[in-house]
């Protein structure tokens, strides 16, 4: 739950080094200082630098590689800032480094639920009991489970609250709560943190990677766009913040080439095709023009000219970098897996994060049917939903079929993206200090399975598994590269 | 309101369009004829499959084969379990997570709610095991001894009927959804119309479907590059024969299909005993497979592709339908045991004519089954 104040303050330590200053961007330095800070664990050690197997390592980047996304500066309020987290990139965060989130109105199946834009949070201490039928075909008025400990929508999502005077400024207002007091909001809606965040930098919340949907409405860690150029985008994928065209086609850089020197030549240019730059722009954010080898105008990031690939097969695609020496391009990458992890081919189409034997690595997708739309995908929330998924709540029959990934003794986790967790095996939840419990690796602190259905490494069985296609009480596939479905862009 | 006369450049503009259309009409004819003169090359003509539903014989209003009526789906089974005339408040625990958890776990539980099998004396499919048994239907070309039990148990869920939600999505969903692009490469071919000797090899294609110009029709003479990477364990040879125009392989031990709904990276189906009847032109191939269906795994595709809530709108619940294939499944006993595993079926097909590439022969190894 929540740490109190001094403890969270207590984590922050090197969080001055984790904010990025507007000087630095200003100035296109690499983001050292946030990279540096992202990699610590709890007590401020280098943590544990993950997989290395070469082949798989184009879907991430170690620990301490300093490639940060740059973002565009925009006005806060005092005392906000951007710190730019390990995975998910800049986000802004409060005074004492807690990321920021709203929850904007988005409709499901049978209804509405969320905030809308310049109204009152509709996030309040009221405990809610019954489901609110918003997903079908199950009717409203369902008793919700554990009701003895469901928390309220503001015990996990607590407003980010505005002093009297506060002025607006940018895209920060302030909006009445229905107590009285004042809420920031950010583009009209109301501002939370949530207290699943334990440390700054820590977007444990919610993700960038597109969400809803039948997944339930969820919370959006806000943050500043990046700093691209107008003929780019940046994505949020499984493997981190994939840089894109405008019109979402992949960019890629080659081995072939020079720090800010294209050699792609005639021959190279029957498969490629350099990214067109306009004829004057200022260099910044690590972002220069140069002549390609046609002599045109040409868009090279950190140093490295940036093409399309004429054969891609889609958007945000990963097909041109099969080709030998070609690299999709990233604003910056997600952090390696726990050493031991690999990565599969699957019949599915495409790339998946495998155990050590190379079976899939499944993740737990959960929120419930109340107007909150609270998680249940956590070891710290009720454990009613996946129990009943997965072992028609018997826990046995649970583990036997999705069990845990358990981590080797003493193995420690990836930066703040993976980490081991004790877990009691019977009810899901955290273990007590003492307890007989299980060590099992997590990802954004929920842990982690395989299926039982997979019987060999390549196949994803277990993919769907559970309600709604697995989107919203059921396992999904921990999915790098999908050619059929773009399950690595979802969260 | 006044009427004017088309001016002559107006009129002349006209006629020139007609031409135009002519000339294009003759043409398209023209280029169809050549790729269909070119299609069967070196003895070898591709197919992407571009329709698909799991056999069901309809009469109207299903009078004959379901004079009971149809199937309860979700919602009504729901209300009949936890009815709101009742007054009770029910809990989440006894009544939603009892029945998703219900659907993925499976017991030997009696069905609890009248479950209508599909009755009657037609079915499409073929006969599976040389023998003319009384649970056996006729086809409509009046084979009989046709083995099609999953039509019993699929035949009175609206869902799987013409225009039923799994119909319409089997087939609508294929499209945009390349995990479905299932292929079939006839070699050794002579002559289409008859050859006693043929080799037919199963691939997933890469390519998106080339739709012809009304774009809802599907134009023969694309290219489909052959999946060689992912898609090895969907590739499985074949031996049979064409006669008459008319394709029928030998039944093959296991053949495993690709059927996902978009979003879902995994489903396929594991036909026992596959086999194929295909009608074959230059342009199409169009039919049936048959063979024993993998019950779990038929139910497991059905779980994970198809939620609750869209299995509604068939009418279609997956509980019911699980206990039905069970007590109905026909064929590959479990050794230990000696309950049926699988389940007689039959899919309607039609595939268009494509050029398959394939990128690297030497990686293409047919898989060896189960």
């Amino acid at each position: 739950m929540r740490p109190p104040l001094k403890q969270f303050l207590a984590l922050s330590t090197g969080l001055a080094s984790a904010v990025v200053t507007t000087a630095a961007l200003l100035i296109g330095t690499p983001l050292v200082a946030g990279a540096a800070a992202a990699a610590k664990d709890p007590q401020g050690n280098q943590s544990n630098q993950g997989a290395k197997d070469a082949a798989s390592s184009k879907y991430w980047q170690s620990a301490d590689m300093p490639e940060r996304e740059p973002y565009r500066v925009e006005p806060m309020p005092p005392g906000f800032q951007v710190i730019v987290a390990e995975f998910e990139g800049p986000i802004f965060a409060d005074h004492e480094g807690r990321t920021l989130y709203t929850w904007p109105l988005r409709s499901l199946r049978n209804g509405a639920t969320g905030d809308r834009q310049t109204k009152a949070s509709a996030c309040t201490q009221e405990v809610l009991r019954v489901t609110g039928g918003l997903m079908s075909p199950y009717p409203a008025g369902l008793v919700l489970p554990d009701l003895d400990t469901r928390p309220s929508c503001v015990a996990l999502w607590p407003p980010v609250l505005a002093p009297k005077d506060a002025k607006k400024v940018g895209k920060w207002s302030v909006i009445p709560r229905e107590d009285g007091a004042d809420q920031w909001a950010y583009d009209g809606y109301p501002v939370y943190t949530s207290v699943l965040d334990q440390q700054p930098g820590d977007v444990r919340g919610g993700t960038k990677m597109a969400g809803g949907g039948d997944g339930g409405v969820v919370r959006d860690p806000i943050g500043p766009k990046p700093a691209v150029p107008p003929e780019f985008q940046v994505l949020s994928s499984s493997s981190g913040r994939l840089l894109v065209s405008k019109e979402r086609y992949s960019v890629y850089t080659w081995d072939g080439d020079g720090p800010n020197v294209s050699n792609c030549d005639d021959k190279c240019l029957v498969d490629w095709t350099p990214v067109r730059a306009p004829e004057i722009a200022t260099a910044r954010d690590g972002w220069v023009i140069i002549k390609g080898a046609t002599g045109i105008n040409q868009w090279a990031f950190r140093g490295k000219p940036l093409y399309t690939y004429n054969h891609d097969r889609g958007l945000r695609s990963f097909w041109g970098a099969d080709v030998p020496g070609w690299h999709n391009i990233y604003t910056q990458r997600t952090l390696p897996p726990p050493e031991g992890f690999t990565v599969q081919d699957v019949e599915a189409g495409g790339e998946v994060l495998a155990d050590s034997r190379g079976r899939t690595i499944y993740t737990y997708n959960c929120r419930d049917d109340s107007y909150a739309q609270l998680a249940c995908d956590n070891p710290d929330s009720t454990q009613a939903y996946r129990l009943a998924i997965c072992g028609n709540g018997d826990p046995k029959v649970c583990r036997e079929t999705f069990p845990y990934v358990i981590a080797p003794a003493g193995a420690k986790g990836v930066g703040r993206l993976w980490s081991v967790i004790a877990i009691d095996p019977d009810t899901g939840h955290r273990a007590v200090p003492g307890q007989a419990s299980l060590n099992v690796w997590a990802y954004r602190d929920r842990p982690v399975y395989t299926y039982a259905g997979d019987d060999k490494p390549g196949v994803t069985n277990g993919d769907g598994y559970g309600e709604f296609t697995g989107k919203r009480n059921g396992f999904k596939a921990f999915v790098f590269r999908d050619i059929f479905q773009g399950n690595a862009f979802r969260q | 309101m006044k009427h004017e006369q088309p001016s002559m450049t107006q009129q002349r503009s006209k006629v020139s369009h007609l031409l135009l259309g002519a000339v294009a009409l003759a043409t398209l004819v023209a280029g169809e004829a050549a790729i269909a003169a070119d299609a069967l090359r070196d003895g070898r003509i591709g197919y992407v499959m571009t329709e698909r539903r799991w056999a069901v014989y309809e009469t109207e209003g299903g009078k004959t084969e379901c004079p009971h009526g149809f199937n309860l789906g979700p919602r009504e089974q729901f209300e009949l379990l936890f009815p709101k005339s009742s007054g009770k408040v029910y809990t989440e625990m006894e009544s939603h997570l009892m029945r998703e958890g219900g659907a993925f776990h499976a017991t030997d539980s009696k069905e609890p709610f009248p479950f209508y099998d599909a009755g009657g004396t037609m079915s499409y499919g073929m006969n599976l095991d040389g023998k003319i048994g009384p649970n056996d239907f006729q086809s409509p070309e009046g084979v009989k001894g046709i083995d099609n039990q999953l039509y019993r148990a699929i035949g009175c869920i609206g869902a799987y009927r013409m225009n039923g939600v799994v119909s319409f999505f089997d087939t609508n969903d294929m499209f945009k959804n390349g995990y479905n692009r299932w292929m079939i490469e006839l070699t050794g071919v002579d002559n289409l119309t008859n050859d006693d000797d043929v080799t037919v090899t199963t691939y997933r294609g890469l390519d998106d479907l080339q739709r012809d110009g009304t774009g809802a029709a599907f134009a023969p003479g694309a290219t489909q590059e052959v999946d060689v990477r992912w898609g090895q364990s969907f590739v499985f040879k074949l031996k049979g024969k064409i006669v008459n125009g008319v394709l029928t392989t030998d039944p093959i031990d296991t053949l495993k299909w690709p059927n996902s709904q978009p979003g879902v990276s995994s489903g396929y189906y594991d036909m026992r005993g596959a086999r194929l009847q295909l009608n074959l032109t230059q342009q199409t191939a169009t039919g049936l497979m048959v063979g024993y269906v993998d019950v779990e795994g038929f139910s497991h595709q059905l779980n994970t592709n198809w939620a609750t809530h869209h299995q509604s709108y068939g009418q279609l619940s997956a509980p019911s339908l699980h206990r039905a294939l069970r007590r109905l499944a026909d064929g590959y006993p479990d050794p230990k045991t000696g309950v049926n595993t699988a389940i007689s079926s039959a899919i309607q097909l039609t595939l268009t004519q494509v050029f398959l590439v394939h990128p690297d022969q030497k990686n293409v190894v047919a898989a060896a089954g189960r």
